[in-house]
């Protein structure tokens, strides 16, 4: 039985993709559907948020892998944010971390892209990458 | 720290041939498999794009099932075009480098698609000399070679690949066998069943008089052995020996059968001879169902053991025996008969009644007439004894205050 989940919202022109669980399934690929509808709707701007990631194995990276490579093909940004860890080992093993930005929070995420914290607060224009 | 991450590679590698080992030997069908599969060795190694193709003996093709990282691409027209010679140029479970391509025939006559799939690294796969499928991998993420340890990593997988597809292909085959053994026995079922409809309108045609007689008692057979909870093999088997019962009247002279009088003793003797012969024309046949030439013998035998050809008691018989019995011998008073006319319904149940304990089983005897009284009171809708009843009856079939009181288990049966 698959534990996973996934919820998205879009913040002005970011969207934001929560993932949940273990993405070590086929089932996962969901959120590679997902990020491809924002990026097909003409979002440039996409943030996954690893808060509540608790297992990536090779399907997981490979699912990543394709959201890496379709935002390339859109000209789109992607950043990552609140990863543990273990996630940012496995990224570095696979060689996926050089493709993508990795900041500590969402905040620093929205800094980075927007020069705004999601709640339109204006914030100091340095990015705070891990 | 080269080697520290020369190490979490290598643990990675172990960890994801966990996965792929994983996924082939799960419970998901085939399609789901290869899927997790590719998605496997395409995290492993970093590949955006990546196809996987299961070899079609038949068609002399290598056809895409699964793929990743393609936008717009019609699965349903990439094949790869796989020749006895082609097979021969592949190095097994090894992967072939895109700059090898130029040199061997099968890439240069498939470049089309190749360059479609912009692929890098084909992977044949083969089990037990044969080939199975095979993997064409894309660039790598960031453009990076593949390295020499990785293309080890591939040759592991090529293995793995090959034996959880050729595994499913056996079983599909197994699957389609299983199908088709299916298939056959049906058509067998049929073929026999109509062999022994046919067999019983040919007793039954022997005599006017006993015409649909076998079906009759089959049919009432099988409302009786249903009532008593009886399991659906052992239903068919008394209705085949209901069809059957009588066989052994073919041998019998014609003039015997059809005699309008009293038989002669010799003429008694000769017609009761029929269980015996049904038994040792059915004896001979290796039935799919239990005990058909004891039930077809015994089916003129009584509970207080005054029957014949054995005179058994009631111990000796079989439940089977004792229903045959029963429905034998209401047709026989329901229709009519050289010798006699036939009974009225009440007639006849008031006869079944009288004879319950001597001729009949008083269990079979009180679920028969439980069955009738249903049908009666309209509480079942497939009515399995009346229907037929009503058959040679110019009205529906009503019974007397007292047979019904008899049959509603208040009566002295």
């Amino acid at each position: 039985m698959s534990n996973f989940s996934l919820s998205s919202r879009s913040v002005k022109d970011v969207a934001v993709i929560t993932p949940r669980g273990y993405i070590n399934d086929i089932g996962a690929v969901r959120l590679e559907q997902e990020s491809g509808q924002y990026l097909d709707n003409g979002l440039k701007k996409l943030v996954v948020d690893f808060s509540d990631v608790q297992f990536i194995n090779t399907i997981g990276l490979s699912i990543f892998l394709s959201i890496v490579q379709n935002t390339q093909d859109h000209g789109s940004q992607l950043c990552f944010t609140n990863m543990k860890k273990d996630h940012l080992e496995i990224f570095e093993i696979a060689g996926l971390i050089g493709h993508v930005k990795v900041f500590k929070d969402e905040n620093a995420a929205f800094t980075y892209l927007n020069g705004r914290t999601p709640d339109g607060k204006k914030t100091a224009s340095q990015t705070t990458a891990v | 720290m080269a080697k520290k991450l020369h190490l979490k590679r290598l643990l990675f590698s172990i960890a994801a041939l966990a996965d792929l080992g994983q996924e082939a030997t799960s419970t998901k069908d085939l399609s789901e498999k290869m899927k997790a599969a590719l998605y496997i060795i395409t995290g492993m190694f970093s590949v955006p794009t990546a196809a996987l193709f299961v070899h079609n003996r038949q068609r002399g093709m290598l056809d895409l099932i699964v793929e990743k990282g393609y936008r717009e691409i019609n699965r349903e027209g990439i094949h790869l075009s796989v020749q006895a010679e082609h097979i021969k140029s592949f190095r097994m479970n090894d992967p072939h480098a895109a700059g090898e391509f130029p040199k061997i025939v099968f890439f240069k006559q498939n470049s089309v698609i190749f360059t479609k799939l912009q692929t890098k690294i084909f992977l044949p796969f083969f089990a037990k000399g044969e080939l199975i499928g095979a993997i064409s991998l894309g660039r790598k993420l960031g453009g990076a070679p593949y390295r020499q340890g990785e293309k080890n990593v591939l040759k592991v997988i090529a293995q793995q690949m090959a034996i959880t597809l050729s595994n499913a292909q056996l079983f599909r085959e197994l699957a389609r066998k299983a199908a088709e053994n299916r298939r056959l026995y049906r058509n067998m079922q049929r073929i026999y069943n109509d062999t022994i409809q046919a067999f019983a309108a040919a007793i039954d045609a022997k005599d006017g008089y006993t015409k649909d007689h076998s079906y009759r008692v089959a049919s009432y057979a099988v409302a009786i052995a249903k009532e008593l909870g009886w399991k659906k093999k052992d239903v068919e088997g008394i209705y085949v020996a209901g069809l059957l019962h009588d066989i052994g009247k073919i041998i019998i002279a014609t003039k015997v059968i059809k005699k309008g009088e009293k038989l002669s003793a010799v003429e008694l003797s000769e017609i009761q001879r029929h269980p015996r012969i049904s038994y040792d024309i059915l004896s001979k046949i290796k039935f799919p169902w239990k005990n058909i030439d004891n039930l077809v013998r015994h089916h003129h035998e009584r509970v207080d053991g005054k029957g014949y050809p054995d005179a058994l008691r009631s111990g000796e018989l079989s439940e089977g025996v004792k229903i045959l019995a029963l429905a034998d011998a209401f047709d026989a008073m329901t229709t009519d008969r050289p010798y006699r006319d036939k009974m009225s319904i009440d007639e006849a149940f008031r006869e079944v009644m009288k004879c319950c304990g001597t001729q009949f089983d008083d269990k079979i005897t009180k679920v028969f007439f439980g069955l009738i009284r249903r049908e009666l009171d309209g509480e079942v809708c497939d009515r399995q004894i009346l229907h037929h009843l009503e058959c040679n009856e110019a009205s529906p079939v009503a019974v007397s205050g007292f047979a019904y009181q008899q049959m509603d288990g208040s009566g002295n049966t």
